[in-house]
C-alpha cells in the first residue's frame, strides 16, 4: 500500500510540474502583455519599462526558474493587472466559485437524480422520452445562452431576481442554475444508466419475487447502488464546477474564480492565468489522488495491478 | 464592437423588443446614492496615482479620489485645482505653481507643497522615464508653492504634467508613509470630491461625498462603481434600475437602449482616433506609393454611414489622426464620399480595374469597422483580404514592422498633437514604417520652439503637410456609447472634452423626487 501510494503521490507531483511548464510557456505564446497595459501608440520607453518591471525581459528559461522557486516557496507572483499577490486575490475569490458550485451542484443533482429514476423507471414511455430531450437540451445549450435567457425573463421582464452581482442568496439562484443546467444533463444520463443497469440485476429481480413493494424496491436496493457512479462523478463535477465557470460567472458578474481567469487572459495577466490554471489542476489532480486511494483501500486487486 | 458580440448583442435586443421590456416603474436605488455598471475590472492600482499606466480608465477613479494640481475640466483642457495659478520662465525652464488655500485631504491634512514635490517623486507610471530624464529638480518654497525646473526647455511639460501622465495627481505624504505603499491601495485618501467607503475587487467600489471639497460640496451622498463585464447584463441591470448609468453599450444594445421610455443614450466622444496607414507608401513598386491611390482610398470610404451603422452617427469625423480636442489640432478639408472619383483616380494612376492590394490588417475588437470598409475599397477596385489580429499580436506586430499595404490603427493615447505625431508620423516612432523629411525637420523645430503661437503655427503646417501627401485614410474619432437612467439629472458624461467616463463627480445631480 505505501509503494501505491508513493506511486500515485509521485505521478501527481510529475502531473503538476508539466501542468506549470505548460501553462507557463502557452500564456507566453499569447503574446506580449505590456501592449494590453497601455493606450496603442504609448512610447517604446513606456512599453520597455512595463516589460523590465514585470521581468519579461529576461530569457524564458529565467523567468520560468525564477517562477518554479517562488511556487516552492507559497508565492504565486504579483498580478500585472491588480499589482497585489496573485494567491491573496485568488483565495478572494475561491469562497465565491466554491459558494456557486454548490449551488450549482445542488441545483444539478435536485433536478438529474429525480429525473433519472423516474426515465429509468418509466423506460421507453414518456418519461424517459422528455428526460432524453431535457439531457440533450442541457448538454447543447450554452451557458451563456441559458444565463441571458434567464436574465431577460427572470430579472427584466418579470422583476424577481437581480440581474447580476453578489451577496444575497436571491444572486446565486440564476448563475447556479445556469451553470447546474448542463450538469443536471449529465447526472440526470447516469442515474438513468445507472439505474437501468441495477433494476436488471438478480437481487433487484429476488427482491421483486419477495413481494416487495416497487417503491422499496426501488427506493431502497435500487437506488441506493445505482447512486455511487453518481456521487462519484458529482465529488469530481463540483470541483470542475469551480474551475469551469468562467462564462457563468463573466455573463453574472459574479465575482468568482472563473472570471478572475477571464480578466487574466484578457489583460495577459501572466501570474493570474499560471496561478488559476495550477490551482485548479491542483485541485482536479488531488480529487482524482484521493478516489484513486480510496479504491485501493475498498478492492485490494487494484494496488497490486 | 467586437464582431464575436454582435450576434449576441443583436439576440437579446431584438428579445427584448419583442417583450416590450421598458424601465420599470419605481425602480430606483437609494436616495442620494448614484450606482454605475462598469464595463471593466477595477483594480486597486487605480486608486493610487502614483502607478497610472498610459490608459484612460484609471482616470475614471482619479476624479473622485483624488484631485491633481491642474487638470482638464468641462471646458478647458488645463483647468486650475489644487494649484490657483502658474507661470513659466521665459526661458521655459522653470514651472511655479501657487497652490489653493483650504484645500485638504479626506484625513483633514492640508494640501502643501511638500505633497506635491513627494507625489512627484514616487510617480512611477506612464512616462516617467520623461520626467526623470528632463526634470532637474522640483523645489518647494513655501508649503503654497512648488517650483519645477526643467534641464532644458520641454513645451509638452504641462501636457504631461496635468493630463498625459498622472504626475500630477497628489497623495497625502505623511499618510503615505504611514501606511505604505501597500496600505495606501487598501485605504486610500485623497484630495478629491469623493473619500473611499471599500472595495471589493471584481465586484464593487463604494466612495461617499467629501464635505470639505474645495470646489463645491457634491450633491450626490454615494457613489457605488458595479463591475458587469457583460455588455447585455449591464443593459439588464440599467432597465431594472439596479444601475443608473452603464458604460460601453454598443451597436444593436445601444439601438435598443435608444428604443427603451426612461433611459437616455449618452454618448461621450473619446480621444481615439481611427485610421488606414499606407505602409507601403514608401516602396516606388507598390501602388500605394502613387498619391492618387491613396487619395482615391479616402474617396472611397463613405464614413458617414460606418458611423451610423457602428455607433449610431455619434462618432465624430475629424479627418485626421488627431483628436479635434487635443491641442494644436488643425482641421482638413474633408474627403467626401465620390466613388466615381476614386474610380477615376484609379485609372490616372494605371489602374483602371483597380487591383489587388493584400492583406489589411487590423485589429480583431474593430474587425466590424475594417470589414466595412474594405467593402467600400472593394467597391471602388480596391480588393483586400482581412486580416483581423488579436490585439496584443496586433500591436506587437505593427510595431516591429510586420505588415505590409494597409494597417487599420488607431490610438487613445493621452497628449497633444505633437505627441501622436511623435508615435505614428515621425522618423523613429514607434509604429512608423517610414517618413518624410520635411515632415521631421518640422517636427524637430516644433520641439523646441517655447512660442506657443508660433509653435503651433508649425504643427498646423506639419499636419497640412500630412494631409497634402494623403499619409493616411483617417475615419472616426471613437464615440463611447452609455445609458444613463431616469432618475439622473446630469451624469458627468462628455462634459469634459475626450474623457470617456462620468467627471467632475462633483458636478453630478439626481433628479429632485
Amino acid at each position: 500500500m505505501k509503494r501505491y501510494l508513493l506511486r500515485r503521490l509521485s505521478y501527481s507531483l510529475l502531473s503538476l510540474v508539466l501542468l506549470s511548464l505548460t501553462i507557463f510557456l502557452f500564456v507566453r505564446l499569447t503574446g506580449d502583455p505590456s501592449v494590453l497595459l497601455v493606450e496603442p501608440g504609448a512610447s517604446q520607453a513606456d512599453l520597455d519599462a512595463i516589460r523590465q518591471q514585470f521581468g519579461l525581459d529576461r530569457p524564458l528559461w529565467v523567468q520560468y526558474g525564477s517562477f518554479m522557486s517562488s511556487l516552492v516557496r507559497g508565492d504565486f507572483g504579483q498580478s500585472f493587472y491588480y499589482r497585489t499577490p496573485v494567491l491573496e486575490l485568488y483565495l478572494s475569490r475561491l469562497p465565491n466559485s466554491l459558494l456557486l458550485a454548490v449551488a450549482a451542484m445542488g441545483f444539478s443533482l435536485l433536478i438529474g437524480i429525480p429525473s433519472g429514476i423516474l426515465a429509468a423507471v418509466r423506460v421507453n414511455r414518456w418519461w424517459d422520452s422528455a428526460g432524453k430531450i431535457f439531457a440533450l437540451l442541457g448538454l447543447s445549450m450554452p451557458s451563456f445562452w441559458v444565463g441571458l435567457i434567464m436574465i431577460l425573463f427572470f430579472s427584466v421582464y418579470l422583476g424577481w431576481l437581480p440581474s447580476s452581482g453578489s451577496g444575497t442568496p436571491l444572486h446565486v439562484v440564476m448563475p447556479a442554475v445556469a451553470l447546474g443546467w448542463y450538469f443536471a444533463a449529465a447526472h440526470m444520463r447516469l442515474t438513468r444508466s445507472s439505474m437501468l443497469e441495477v433494476l436488471g440485476s438478480e437481487y433487484v429481480k429476488l427482491a421483486r419475487l419477495k413481494g416487495l413493494p416497487e417503491a422499496l424496491v426501488i427506493g431502497k436496493h435500487a437506488f441506493k447502488n445505482a447512486l455511487i457512479p453518481v456521487l462519484t462523478l458529482a465529488g469530481i463535477n463540483l470541483v470542475i464546477m469551480v474551475n469551469v465557470a468562467v462564462v457563468v460567472e463573466t455573463v453574472f458578474a459574479w465575482p468568482g474564480v472563473g472570471r478572475l481567469l477571464y480578466e487574466g487572459i484578457a489583460f495577459r495577466d501572466f501570474p493570474v492565468v499560471q496561478a488559476t490554471v495550477l490551482l485548479g489542476g491542483a485541485m482536479i489532480v488531488v480529487v482524482n489522488l484521493v478516489v484513486d486511494v480510496l479504491y485501493a483501500v475498498i478492492d485490494p486487486r487494484i494496488r497490486y495491478q | 464592437m467586437s464582431r464575436a458580440k454582435v450576434p449576441l448583442g443583436l439576440f437579446v435586443a431584438m428579445s427584448l423588443s419583442v417583450l416590450g421590456v421598458a424601465v420599470p416603474a419605481g425602480a430606483t436605488g437609494s436616495e442620494g446614492q448614484i450606482t454605475w455598471a462598469v464595463h471593466t475590472t477595477l483594480a486597486p492600482t487605480w486608486f493610487d496615482p502614483a502607478e497610472t499606466p498610459g490608459m484612460i480608465t484609471p482616470f475614471m477613479v482619479f476624479y473622485a479620489l483624488h484631485d491633481a494640481v491642474v487638470k482638464p475640466m468641462p471646458g478647458k483642457s488645463l483647468a486650475p485645482s489644487l494649484a490657483e495659478s502658474w507661470s513659466a520662465s521665459p526661458d521655459g525652464l522653470v514651472y511655479e505653481f501657487v497652490l489653493r488655500k483650504g484645500a485638504t485631504f479626506h484625513n483633514g491634512d492640508p494640501v502643501t507643497g511638500e505633497d506635491v514635490r513627494f507625489s512627484f517623486e514616487r510617480y512611477r507610471g506612464t512616462s516617467a522615464k520623461a520626467f526623470k530624464e528632463r526634470v532637474a529638480a522640483v523645489e518647494v518654497p513655501d508649503p503654497g508653492r512648488v517650483r519645477f525646473r526643467l534641464k532644458r526647455p520641454w513645451p509638452d511639460f504641462l501636457t504631461f504634467y496635468s493630463s498625459a501622465t498622472g504626475a500630477g495627481w497628489i497623495v497625502p505624504k505623511a499618510y503615505v508613509e504611514k501606511v505604505g505603499d501597500e496600505g495606501f491601495k487598501k485605504a486610500p485618501v485623497g484630495a478629491g470630491p469623493y473619500r473611499f467607503v471599500s472595495f471589493t475587487p471584481g465586484v464593487e467600489l463604494v466612495l461617499e461625498a467629501f464635505d470639505h471639497y474645495w470646489r463645491k460640496t457634491p450633491s450626490v451622498k454615494r457613489l457605488v462603481l458595479k463591475v458587469i463585464p457583460d455588455e447585455s447584463t449591464r443593459l439588464a441591470a440599467l432597465k431594472r434600475g439596479e444601475a443608473d448609468i452603464a458604460y460601453s453599450i454598443r451597436g444593436a444594445l445601444a439601438e435598443e437602449l435608444r428604443r427603451t421610455p426612461g433611459l437616455t443614450l449618452k454618448p461621450a466622444v473619446i480621444q481615439a482616433t481611427f485610421w488606414l496607414y499606407f505602409a507601403d507608401q514608401w516602396d516606388p513598386k507598390s501602388p500605394w506609393h502613387d498619391k492618387r491611390v491613396r487619395l482615391a482610398a479616402n474617396y472611397a470610404i463613405d464614413r458617414k454611414a460606418i458611423n451610423e451603422a457602428e455607433t449610431l452617427g455619434f462618432s465624430k469625423i475629424p479627418w485626421s489622426i488627431i483628436p479635434s480636442t487635443f491641442d494644436f489640432y488643425w482641421p482638413p478639408l474633408a474627403y467626401p464620399f465620390d466613388p466615381a472619383r476614386a474610380k477615376r483616380l484609379l485609372a490616372e494612376a494605371g489602374y483602371p480595374s483597380g487591383f489587388d492590394a493584400g492583406e489589411y490588417f487590423c485589429d480583431v475588437a474593430y474587425a466590424n469597422l475594417a470589414e466595412a470598409a474594405a467593402n467600400y475599397l472593394q467597391g471602388v477596385g480596391i480588393r483586400l483580404k482581412l486580416r483581423p489580429l488579436e490585439r496584443a499580436a496586433f500591436f506587437k506586430g505593427f510595431a516591429e514592422k510586420k505588415y505590409r499595404n494597409i494597417i487599420q490603427s488607431s490610438s487613445g493615447a493621452f497628449g497633444n498633437a505633437a505627441t501622436r505625431l511623435e508615435a505614428f508620423v515621425v522618423s523613429g516612432g514607434s509604429y512608423v514604417y517610414g517618413s518624410y523629411p520635411d515632415l521631421d525637420g518640422l517636427f524637430q523645430e516644433q520641439a523646441s520652439e517655447l512660442d506657443r503661437k508660433k509653435r503651433e503655427a508649425i504643427l498646423h503646417r506639419l499636419q497640412e503637410l500630412i494631409h497634402d501627401k494623403v499619409m493616411f485614410a483617417p475615419i472616426w474619432e471613437l464615440a463611447f456609447l452609455n445609458g444613463v437612467g431616469p432618475r439622473v439629472e446630469e451624469s458627468g458624461l462628455a462634459l469634459i472634452a475626450g474623457h470617456a467616463y462620468s467627471a467632475p463627480y462633483e458636478d453630478l445631480r439626481l433628479k429632485k423626487p
